[in-house]
């Protein structure tokens, strides 16, 4: 036959011959007591083990008793002084005995009440008198107490002590009795039978197997218990970076507004960098030290002839009737120079000039969430490289109004709902405007992005005959005030820390 | 962005509103989009401004801003000039790369210390500008009593602008006791050596001279001699540069900024020599205004409200222009607006435009959603490389972004392969001219550095670190328009203690199942990996990267201490 192993541990440990105790089977076999009194009860089910079950009764001092037993009880200590006071012979004054005695407090009504009732004297009118023949030594409650103090606890009927003497101990509050239930198992022959011809163990089971489930012998088996409060080893699983979750986001939310991808290279030729946007070549942007210039390779191939003639001339003569153009010197060498580019404007004047995927017509909106790169100090806001939030609208007519508008429904999306605009100047929009969040932790005003309507010295060489609405905003910043962090750099880049990314809050 | 200095006790002064507490200025600076950014050591205001208004780089400038912006001033002002009495007379032997120079003789000056510094610092602010330091645009500004004009032919006083010998004539140059010629200025004086790349190629240096001498070496310093102090009354302002344009703009700043502290304009006569610009004959400072006509239905148009004719040349006034109303051949409302002459970003009618928003109150302007329909959509690639970062973060990856930048070192050395290696991650890169920091010198040719790199400053954090990036990668190509390939890869390492080939190689079978390509992996060499544990990725039939057991050397480089096993591949193959 099968048993669990419990079972079987509580078989292999009784006899048939003599009873043994859960608690003796208990600390035979190292299984709590519950767990063996289950099992008993469960093969008493199956007829193998006869349990017997009577009542112990135990005794043990109260805290009172126990210090009675090391102090002696209060009557006999003041017999005993009484007797110094020569009380035997005559009354002894009250307040005098109990003074010796060392008595105090309720332990001198305690003597008073036994000290006659035990045959130690009398008490009357304040005097004392001691009875000669009383005998504290041989006092029964007193040494029932010695008896008792030796164990904290002792089986009722072991201990030498008269039934009355106990009870009067108990009135007195110096001991108190319990009852337990003890069960004993007996193997019946039956178990004998099975045992001799062999118990299986049917081990608790940790995990659900197959053959478990095809076996059906699910239904036989004990599953084991798990401690399932405990905290279970760590995992950490995929997880898409929080940046990119960000991007994605910003993607997701742009492409709901109607807007269209952008793609194109990093490494661009200042052409479509700065000069497309009407950048003047000695414009201190240019030849900053913010720009990440190439050693190799240097120059773009090709470049469309006619776009450069008209971009020239755009920046030379300016662009219309009353247009100025700027008094900077022009080159196309200049021009074809390549660099790691500082925007991805670059991308909207190559979709703009027709260059990328053919003309587009109005209305139209597109955008990017690409990469960037600047050569500025690394810090807690300023990274080398980051992602650049382009976008632009193209239709007839646009105003300020429609590009506050698009950047108030843009960020509302992010919950960020305290956009403030700031007019500003740029080469190649005007209006411009300047665009500042509040930071959630620190309440300081941040640069969030940059924007204003294209110009027409830059569209007009583009070929682009009506308004267009640009912007670039920081993938960044948006990720500091969606979450508050400070420190960039802990965030993007080979200097990051993995818990934190670990660790970081999903939002949606 | 630059800063200007503004003694608020002088803007108070210069605008006439002494009433005018602190703060109340500061707001009012940030209306006109000065932004305050702290106080200098003696209490003046910094200012941030953006580089298109540099006829506020003074607090004159500023001040009369702020005078039109409260509508104390209106309209268009343009100071009154004398006849002129000097002339500047240029010689043939002016240097070819710096042949324009201009100037004006003010007089009447009463400059205090806040003055003369309020001057000095116009001057540097605009050569940091306009001037493009120094280098399009130099002013000197000098003491015209210590001046002393060539006995002219006509009557007047004139000085020359020529060129000289570097080792020529000697002179003592400002802050200085010695005599110098040009050539040793550049070499021993502070101030010299600072700009000495501008002129050092030239063959003759610029100067000026007097009866006296030479009393100018522009762009680089001016003569002792002249210089300007607090007891000075009459002076001469010149300006030289590449562009005549330029220093015209420049010049008339400085004499809008003078002329605001009551001092009276005289012109000056500059004369070119007969050649290219025809024995061109200047009078100077030119302080004629411009005119842009600006249509009414684009300033409602880009503004996005209706606007009232009265209202806008209101606007228009307030902006220090004038505005009359005209039609044009289409018989649409149009604007004549005068622009004076001491605005130097008006370039185009949407300049004048802006000015009026700016007047008027952008931010009084109601946003509102353009009413536009487009579709949106994703480009292909990204939809690619976002469907394939799905699968890699259900594979168990940890997905990263790193830098694009990277050192020679940390692409290659540290994983023990060489630019011209012929295997996969090897490559020419595209390399940054004069980099700033060693970490960040090129492009990188491939992803594993990076993610060995992120191993290496997290050993501290918890194993398993599974972590994949679909990250750009870079290498010269001559066969593009910009020789630079840019290519997707896609990269991943598995840290743990127990990661080895069969875990890499199980999660990329895992993609490429998903992806319905066909994979192979045929052993191959690679000075990263262990050999005999390395395979190259063969994806339908195209050798497209590389799979294996990381080497200990390159284990042990990065301060590993568990093993590491990876894959990288382009993306491009699960297209």
């Amino acid at each position: 036959m099968q048993l669990k192993e419990s079972q079987v541990a509580v078989l292999e440990t009784a006899s048939a011959d003599e009873a043994t105790s859960v608690d003796a089977v208990a600390e035979a076999t190292d299984l709590p007591p519950e767990t063996v009194t289950g099992a008993v009860f469960e093969l008493e089910e199956e007829g193998l083990v006869a349990i017997e079950e009577r009542v112990d009764e135990t005794i043990s001092l109260t805290d009172e008793g126990v210090t009675y037993a090391d102090e002696r009880l209060p009557e006999i200590r003041l017999y005993e002084a009484a007797v110094d006071a020569g009380a035997a012979d005559e009354p002894a004054q009250m307040g005098q005995v109990i003074g010796a005695s060392g008595l105090e407090g309720a332990g001198v009504d305690i003597a008073l009440s036994n000290y006659a009732r035990k045959g130690y004297g009398s008490i009357d009118s304040g005097e004392i008198t001691a009875d000669p023949d009383a005998d504290s030594a041989s006092d029964a409650e007193a040494n029932a107490l010695e008896t008792l103090a030796d164990a904290e606890e002792t089986a009722a009927d072991a201990v030498d002590v008269e039934g009355d003497v106990l009870d009067g101990l108990e009135r007195r509050g110096l001991l108190e009795r319990s009852e337990s239930t003890v069960r004993e198992v007996t193997l019946t022959e039956r178990a004998v039978t099975e045992l001799m011809a062999g118990i299986e163990t049917a081990e608790t089971v940790g995990q659900v197997t197959p053959e478990l489930l095809t076996s059906g012998e699910w239904d036989e088996v004990e599953f084991a218990e798990y401690n399932v409060e405990a905290d279970a080893e760590r995992f950490e699983g995929g997880r898409v970076h929080i940046l990119r979750q960000t991007a994605e986001r910003v993607k997701e939310t742009l492409v709901g507004m109607g807007f269209q991808e952008m793609e194109g290279p990093h490494v661009d030729a200042d052409f479509w960098i700065n000069d497309c946007l009407f950048m003047p070549q000695d414009h201190p942007a240019r030849t900053h030290w913010d720009r990440f210039a190439l050693e190799a390779p240097t120059h773009i191939d090709d470049l469309p002839d006619q776009l450069v003639a008209d971009v020239e001339r755009a920046h030379r003569e300016g662009v219309g009737e009353d247009g100025e153009g700027y008094h900077s010197p022009w080159d196309e060498e200049f021009a074809r120079a390549l660099a790691l580019r500082g925007h991805t404007t670059s991308l909207s004047t190559r979709y703009l000039s027709g260059e990328q995927i053919g003309e587009i017509e109005p209305p139209a909106r597109f955008f990017s969430v690409e990469k960037v790169y600047r050569n500025d100090t690394l810090d807690p806001t300023h990274l080398l490289e980051f992602f650049q939030i382009e976008g632009w609208v193209m239709a007839e007519d646009l105003s300020v109004r429609d590009l506050m508008g698009t950047f108030e429904e843009f960020y509302a999306q992010f919950g960020i709902t305290d956009i403030e605009f700031k007019p500003h100047y740029n080469p190649y929009t005007e209006p411009s405007f300047e665009l500042f969040g509040t930071h959630p932790t620190t309440g300081e005003l941040v640069e969030i992005g940059n924007s204003g309507i294209f110009r027409e010295e830059m569209l007009a060489p583009l070929g682009v005959d009506c308004d267009v609405m640009a912007w670039g905003l920081a993938l960044e910043r948006l990720l500091m005030l969606m979450y508050g962090f400070e420190d960039i750099r802990d965030i993007h880049g080979t200097l990051c820390d993995l818990k934190l990314l670990r660790e970081t809050e999903v939002t949606y | 962005m630059p800063t200007v200095d503004i003694d608020p006790d002088e803007l108070r002064e210069l605008t006439g509103r002494e009433e005018k507490g602190d703060e109340e200025l500061k707001e009012d600076l940030f209306g006109l989009g000065l932004e305050f950014e702290g106080r200098t050591e003696e209490g003046a205001f910094e200012l941030e401004f953006a580089p298109d208004r540099l006829d506020r780089l003074s607090v004159e400038g500023v001040a009369r801003s702020m005078r039109y912006h409260y509508g104390d001033s209106r309209g268009v002002y343009v100071p009154s000039t004398n006849a002129a009495e000097w002339t500047i007379v240029v010689d043939d032997s002016v240097p070819d790369e710096r042949p324009y120079v201009t100037g004006a003789v003010v007089r009447n000056v009463d400059l205090d210390e806040e003055g003369l510094e309020s001057l000095i610092q116009l001057q540097e602010k605009l050569h940091a500008t306009m001037g493009r330091k120094r280098a399009k645009g130099a002013i000197g500004i000098h003491d015209l009593t210590m001046m002393k004009g060539n006995p002219a032919t006509e009557g007047s006083p004139t000085i020359e602008y020529v060129g000289v010998e570097p080792d020529g004539d000697r002179f003592v140059p400002l802050d200085s006791d010695q005599e110098l010629t040009p050539a040793e200025v550049l070499e021993e004086h502070q101030t010299g050596q600072t700009y000495a790349d501008l002129v050092s190629d030239y063959e003759r240096y610029p100067a000026i001279y007097d009866e006296l001498g030479l009393f100018s070496f522009p762009p680089v310093i001016n003569g002792r001699r002249t210089e300007v102090s607090t007891d000075s009354r009459d002076l001469f302002v010149e300006m030289t540069g590449t562009d005549q344009w330029t220093i015209d703009k420049m010049l008339n700043i400085v004499c809008y900024a003078l002329a605001a502290r009551g001092a009276t304009l005289e012109s000056v006569t500059v004369e070119y020599p007969d050649g290219d610009s025809g024995g061109r004959e200047l009078v100077r400072p030119d302080l004629s205004t411009k005119t842009k006509t600006v249509a009414h239905g684009r300033i409602e148009t880009i503004l996005g409200i209706d606007l009232g004719s009265e209202e806008v040349i209101d606007l228009a006034e307030r902006s220090g222009l004038e505005a009359e109303t005209e039609e044009n051949e289409n018989g649409d409302l149009v604007y004549d607006v005068t622009i004076p002459p001491y605005r130097v970003d008006v370039l185009h009618p949407l300049d004048v435009i802006d000015d009026l928003g700016r007047a008027y109150g952008f931010n009084d302007l109601e946003p509102k959603y353009p009413d536009v329909g487009t579709v949106g959509g994703r480009h292909e690639r990204s939809r690619l490389e976002d469907a394939v970062r799905t699968q890699l973060v259900g594979l168990g990856f940890e997905d990263l972004l790193n830098f694009h930048m990277i050192s020679e070192a940390e692409n290659f050395d540290r994983l023990e392969i060489a630019p011209d290696d012929d295997v996969y991650g090897a490559g020419d890169p595209p390399t940054i001219k004069g980099p700033y920091s060693e970490d960040y010198t090129m492009l990188r040719t491939w992803v594993t550095p990076s993610l060995l790199m992120v191993l290496e400053r997290n050993t501290h954090r918890a194993y398993p670190q599974d972590l994949a990036e679909i990250g750009f990668t870079a290498a010269v190509d001559d066969s593009e328009n910009t020789g630079v390939a840019e290519r997707r890869r896609v990269g991943a390492v598995l840290a743990s203690h127990e990661a080895g080939y069969e875990d890499a190689k199980a999660r990329l079978q895992a993609l490429a199942r998903r992806f319905d390509v066909d994979l192979e992996t045929p052993p191959t060499d690679h000075p990263t990996y262990i050999p005999g544990r390395t395979a190259s990725v063969v994806i339908d039939g195209e050798e497209v990267g590389v799979i294996g057991e990381v080497h200990p050397k390159v284990l042990v480089e990065h301060d590993l201490e568990v093993p590491v096993a990876g894959f990288e591949f382009d993306l491009e193959a699960l297209r």
